[in-house]
Parts: structure tokens; sequence; C-alpha cells
């Protein structure tokens, strides 16, 4: 049998509609975090995690689209991490959040957010802090998960 | 994640299948190596049991520009026209694949050339039926995958470490 390289450290699945879901206590041995959601929500929303409960403007990004006519790119800065991008139909999201125990680098995400029946989207995201990464709180931002949407958080090893 | 298949193919064929793929993981992830021997453009589909619509959103780049459609390709092949003894490389991510809701995956792909031109492509990709995922197709729009084209096929599976809390 191959060697798991996906840890499951975490998931969820929404029993009912919810603005956020919190990851703690995040065990602090592997190299990098894989964070995937798939699922819906009440609108389409470009979702945020925030880092040990860090609110303030401290996460930039980059991203570029592809909405099936046009291409585009954007970047800003944000109060939580933007990553991926999730609507009403059936999406997914793959974010891995790189180093994420390191001590002496800030914290860069680099996600994927496929939304079929509106974009696809690669997403870079740094967090200007850095501390080790204890918990994450995954917000929809301004609308919420729907019932059913499953949210599970893997390690990758060193 | 755990190896479910490899398949390397022994001569050129127009698609690769993987059957009866086990019930008991939560994601799927697929790792593609594929060269066609058609020149055209390029570009294949992975197709989920039987029936059913697809629908992308895509965003590719060439080396020049980038753009995006809605073409019927999630993923890119090595056309016969570019260097010889390249490969594709490809990456799809399936989550719950065995829920019964619209199946939404992920593909990331890119073509091998030694030349200026060659194509990136990421897409957002929705199949239409809600039955659990049993067969998964790779599909040649045009002509056969050459010999040495490969698929592998990974399951990973979603928990709990008992020290990780989720609220």
């Amino acid at each position: 049998m191959a060697t798991p390289t996906y840890t499951p450290l975490a998931t969820t699945t929404l029993a009912s509609s919810a603005s956020s879901v919190t990851f703690s206590s995040i065990d602090q041995s592997y190299g990098d975090l894989v964070l995937v959601i798939s699922g819906t929500t009440a609108s389409a929303t470009t979702p945020i995690m925030r880092f040990n409960s860090d609110s303030g403007s401290n996460y930039s990004w980059v991203r570029m689209d592809g909405d099936g006519s046009n291409d585009t790119s954007a970047s800003g800065t944000y109060t939580g991490a933007s990553f991926g991008r999730i609507g009403t139909a059936q999406s997914v999201i793959i974010a891995q959040i790189m180093d994420y125990s390191a001590t002496d680098k800030h914290t860069t995400i680099l996600s994927r957010g496929n939304l079929p029946n509106d974009r696809t989207r690669a997403m870079a995201t740094r967090w200007a802090n850095t501390s080790a990464i204890t918990s994450a709180e995954v917000i929809a931002d301004a609308t919420t998960f729907d019932t059913g949407t499953t949210l599970s958080l893997y390690g990758i090893a060193k | 994640m755990e190896l479910i298949e490899t398949v390397e193919l022994a001569s050129s064929a127009s698609s690769i299948t993987f059957s009866s793929i086990p019930q008991t993981y939560t994601d799927l992830v697929l790792k593609l190596s594929l060269r066609g021997t058609d020149s055209g453009t390029g570009g294949g589909i992975v197709r989920f049991n039987t029936g059913g619509t697809y629908s992308t959103r895509r965003l590719l780049g060439s080396g020049s520009s980038a753009f995006s459609d809605t073409g019927a390709d999630n993923f890119l092949v090595n056309s016969s026209g570019l260097t010889a003894n390249t490969f594709a490389n490809a990456s799809v991510y399936i989550p719950n694949y065995r829920e019964s809701s619209q199946k939404s995956f992920s593909s990331d792909s890119v073509q091998e050339n030694n030349a200026t031109s060659a194509f990136q492509m990421l897409a957002a990709n929705l199949w239409s039926e809600t039955s659990a995922i049993t067969e998964i197709s790779i599909e040649m729009f045009a002509g056969n995958f050459v010999q040495y084209s490969s698929a592998s096929l990974y399951g990973i599976t979603a928990g709990s470490d008992g020290t990780t809390t989720v609220s």
C-alpha cells in the first residue's frame, strides 16, 4: 500500500447552514495543510480564512479568473485570507497553506476555486505574520455555507 | 492519499478506463501523463459512469496570451506536432465522488513543448448527474493516446486525527 500523503486532520459536513467553521488546535507536525471545500453557498462568494483570530488587514492577495469569456486579474488587501470561489452551483475549492508551522516566514496560501457556472480561479494569498498557525476560521463572508457542504483539513508530511 | 491503480498504455488507445472504483474514499485524484496521435490542439475529457452532461469554465495561457472559454476539453494532451517524447501533464481533483449531488471537479493541465508556444489550462468542471462515481474514462476528442501515456488514480480519505477540532 502506498504511503498516505494527505493525512486527515478534521472534517465536517454541515448539518445546517453556517457563516463560518473553525479548525482549532491544529497539529503542528506537518509541512503544509490542505483545505478542501465541496458544496455550495447561499450566494457566490470568495471565502476567507482568519488565522489565530487575526482580523487585521494583514492579508494580501493576487488572483486570475476565467469566466468562460473573459480572463481577468486583480490584487488587494483584506481582513482575512481570501481564497478560491464558491457559489450556488456545486463547487470545489482546494487551498494549500504552505509551511504553516514555521515561525520565520510569512504564510502563503495557494488556492484553486471552481464554480462551474461562474468561473475558474487561481489565487495566491499572504498572511503578513510569522506565527505558526494553530487555528483557522473559514468564513463564507457576507453569505453562508449551505447544509451538506463539507470542509476537510489534511496534513502534508514534511 | 493512496494509489488505487496506475495504467500505462502498452500500445496506442483511444481511452483509459478505471472501472469498479472502490467506494471507500472521500475524494479521488487523477494524475495524467498524455500524448496523442492527432496533430490538432490536443485535448480530452474525463467522463464518469454513463450519461449526463458536462460544463466547464476554462482559463488558458498559450505562452503569449491568455483567454477564457467554455470548451468541452477539461485537460490538455500533447499533440503529435509538439516536441517528440514530451507528454502533457494533468491533475484532476474529484471531491465527494460517492455523494448524491452533482459532481464539481477541478482540473489543471499543461503541455510540454521545446518552443515558445505551449498551453496551460485551469478548468472548473461540472457533471450534471448525482449518482456515485463508479467508473472514470479518460478520452481523446480526436485520435488516440500514444504508447506510454499513463494515468494514476488515488483515493483520499477525510477524517479526524483526534487533535485538531472543528466547530
